[in-house]
């Protein structure tokens, strides 16, 4: 039987996407972080939340993940490393950051430790705001990172305005 | 013996080498000594049983008094012993190491060296503590001098080899990003086989600078800042700071603020101490556990929430007082929560001293003795699982704990199992104290006018945190904002005792052993070398890192 590439390309397009929307594995990368991020996206994934019903899994390897979940503001020791996480992600992968400190480095800003906010090191798809987010704020940014990908976009890239000098 | 009676032994003790003493508070001495004196005081000190080494608090007095101060700090029930020692305002002044005396003071004399610029002589590791590999020499966060611009980031050192083989034994790295803990810390074990031979930890990942940075803000900014110093233990470091910063100002807090801030830190200590149970039991592959003990505590959550409005960063303190009032509604939401947590928690206690595959993990894992506990400095929980009576709560009680008492809980075995057994058994105490609290709540004002400058003049406040003791050092200038904040954060004291009991046990219990003390990785950031092996290196990070991306897009390129 022959079968023409483009048919063939289009059910793979179509399998992935199908398989990327239901199990999105996870890891979880604490760059700075007081911990209030962390805890609650915990909390997101047992019993009360719930995540894992979307597919969600929290994996400990980098290599087995689709999405990086970044807490905190970055410190200078932890730049590299989370760098080399994101790095070690198989592509395609996208990167959520949780918390107002990874949006801005709020409390944190202007320490002399901080490198600044996640997106001044990685480029991130999903930001969720908050101090810390709650588990259904974060449910919420999880899904709509999924919804983007059911229809094959990628969030709009956000720029950020000029820090103004304190 | 009572605190005048220590404080009058002290006095007496160290009266050879005091050069001036003074009692800035009722349960505080002050004695001023020489540098060359301090191995001799302390160990005076320690012999005479007159306290444990709680903090060292390292200023810079500024330019006009040209001087470093470096306070070290014993504490014994509620009295407070300084020994305050002044050094010469140049680059690197020696001060004598303690650490062969008191184990726990090797953080402490790292941070002194890196944070100050004080030559710590014959401490056993100086190398970096909390501040990142790529930070200039002679670059000192606390000096008054200190300017962002100065610490641009320069080619780092030759980082430590994290990988190797000598003879048979090897060193496993562990970290920074791990599955088993939801915090970065760096940790390399040496083993021979599967048993550990020597650990060593690298902190730092979340040392954000925080101490500084309390210098420009504000005091009530500070509030809000200082809460986040750890998303667990939030209400911990408001009250403590609160407590310490009214009693520099001379505001009287309503007893209604106290109280209700005890209910809020009791509900914080069930929160967090059920947190603690599901991670433990995670690491022991308990999963299900994991699961019915987090489900449980967002009964807690939902309590905290109806009372502060917020799950996590509660901020109900204020200074001079609470912000959110108790209400009846409040009172009937928290009996029926606490007769639902109450049977929870005895059923888990159940089960951390029954289910007999978990036992396999727990029992006679990294026992502590009395004796090790003390000389490791260990704190709170970890501490009391070996039968050290040591809970600020009870040997200086603050705030509303004088009016509703909490009982002390010590176990004797001082295994991981002794440390379920009495974590769980405070749960029950918090929640009968919140019951007691809650029935007899005081009637009066929330909260009370806070000045928005505070008298110049020093204090230190403790509290027990989830994990042990807090202790704040601040220091008014008179101003706006505080001139030196110094916060030591109960997990720090903790690590060296789970370091140095993981020699000797399997590689596999590890995280068993560190989920055993409760580490909080925001709340401190240092790192500490208990004992090293020579190791050689084949790939050194970075070529490690090119081979990885280039392996990577190679596979990518066959498929």
């Amino acid at each position: 039987m022959n079968v023409p590439q483009n048919y063939v390309n289009q059910l793979m397009a179509k399998i992935t996407t199908w398989a990327r929307v239901n199990s999105p594995w996870a890891i979880h990368f604490n760059s700075g972080s007081c911990n209030g991020c962390d805890i609650e996206i915990l909390a997101t994934l047992t019993p009360r939340y719930d995540i894992e019903r979307f597919g969600v899994k929290l994996r400990g390897s980098p290599r087995h993940a689709d999405v990086l979940i970044c807490t905190g503001p970055v410190t200078r020791q932890a730049r590299e490393r989370l760098l080399r996480t994101y790095e070690q992600m198989p592509d395609p992968k996208f990167v959520v950051a949780v918390g107002s400190c990874g949006i801005s480095g709020g409390v944190f800003q202007g320490c002399y430790n901080i490198v600044g906010h996640i997106n001044e090191v990685l480029p991130v798809d999903a930001f969720i705001p908050g101090c810390p987010p709650r588990p259904e704020a974060i449910i919420d940014g999880i899904v709509k990172l999924l919804t983007h990908l059911q229809n094959g976009t990628r969030p709009e890239p956000i720029t950020f305005a000029p820090q103004e000098t304190a | 013996m009572t605190t005048e009676t220590i404080l009058q032994r002290a006095g007496e003790i160290l009266a050879p080498f005091s050069k001036g003493n003074s009692t800035p508070e009722t349960n505080r001495l002050d004695v001023q000594i020489e540098a060359t004196d301090l191995p001799a005081a302390t160990s005076a000190m320690l012999s005479n049983d007159l306290g444990y080494l709680s903090a060292i608090t390292p200023t810079d007095l500024g330019k006009e008094v040209n001087k470093l101060e470096v306070i070290y700090h014993f504490c014994e029930g509620a009295a407070i012993t300084s020994l305050r020692i002044h050094l010469p305002r140049e680059d690197q002044p020696d001060i004598p190491s303690i650490s062969d005396q008191i184990p726990v003071a090797s953080f402490f004399e790292r941070e002194l060296g890196e944070m100050l610029g004080v030559h710590v002589v014959g401490t056993p590791d100086s190398s970096r503590l909390f501040l990142p590999d790529d930070w200039p020499e002679g670059v000192y966060p606390l000096r008054e001098d200190f300017t962002i611009e100065q610490a641009a980031p320069v080619t780092p050192r030759e980082t430590l080899p994290e990988m190797g083989r000598v003879g048979n034994k090897f060193t496993v790295p562990i970290g920074p990003q791990h599955p088993a803990l939801k915090e970065p810390g760096h940790f390399e074990f040496a083993v021979d086989g599967e048993i550990i031979t020597g650990a060593r930890m690298r902190l730092g990942y979340v040392h954000r600078g925080i101490e500084k940075a309390t210098e420009q803000r504000n005091w009530i900014q500070n509030l809000y800042l200082l809460e986040r110093i750890c998303g667990i233990c939030s209400h911990t470091h408001t009250s403590a700071y609160a407590m310490g910063v009214e009693k520099l100002a001379q505001v009287e807090v309503p007893p209604r603020a106290l109280a209700i801030r005890e209910i809020v830190a009791g509900l914080e200590r069930i929160h967090s101490h059920l947190l603690w149970l599901g991670v433990a039991a995670h690491e022991a592959g308990f999963d299900t556990l994991f699961m019915y003990s987090w489900r449980d505590r967002e009964t807690v959550m939902d309590l905290l929430e109806t009372l502060t409005g917020n799950r996590v960063n509660y901020s109900i303190t204020v200074l001079g007082g609470v912000k959110y009032d108790f209400t009846a509604e409040h009172s009937r939401a928290i009996h029926k929560a606490m007769d639902y947590l109450e049977e929870r928690i005895r059923y888990y206690l159940h089960i951390v001293t029954t289910d007999a595959s978990f036992l396999q993990r727990t029992r006679g894992i990294g026992t502590m003795s009395l004796e090790e506990a003390k000389h490791f400095g260990a704190l709170g929980p970890t501490a009391r699982a070996s039968g050290l009576e040591r809970d600020v709560r009870i040997d200086s009680p603050y705030g509303a704990y004088n009016r509703f008492p909490v009982s002390l809980i010590t176990a004797e075995n001082g295994d991981l199992e002794a440390r379920f057994e009495v974590r769980m058994k405070e749960l029950l105490v918090s929640c009968f104290a919140i019951r007691t609290i809650v029935d007899n709540l005081p009637a009066g004002e929330l909260a009370v006018r806070f000045p928005r400058k505070v008298p110049a003049g020093e204090t230190i406040s403790r509290v027990e945190a989830p994990r042990g003791e807090a202790f704040y050092y601040i220091k008014s200038g008179g101003g706006e904002s505080p001139t030196r904040l110094k916060i030591r954060t109960p997990s720090l004291c903790n690590w060296t005792s789970a370091l140095n009991k993981s020699i000797g046990h399997q590689l596999a219990d590890v995280p068993m052993l560190i989920a055993g003390m409760d580490p909080c990785f925001s709340c401190n950031d240092r790192m500490i070398t208990v004992r090293r092996e020579n190791d050689s290196q084949t790939l050194s990070w970075s070529q490690m890192r090119e081979y990885g991306i280039k392996k990577y897009a190679e596979t990518r390129e066959t498929k």
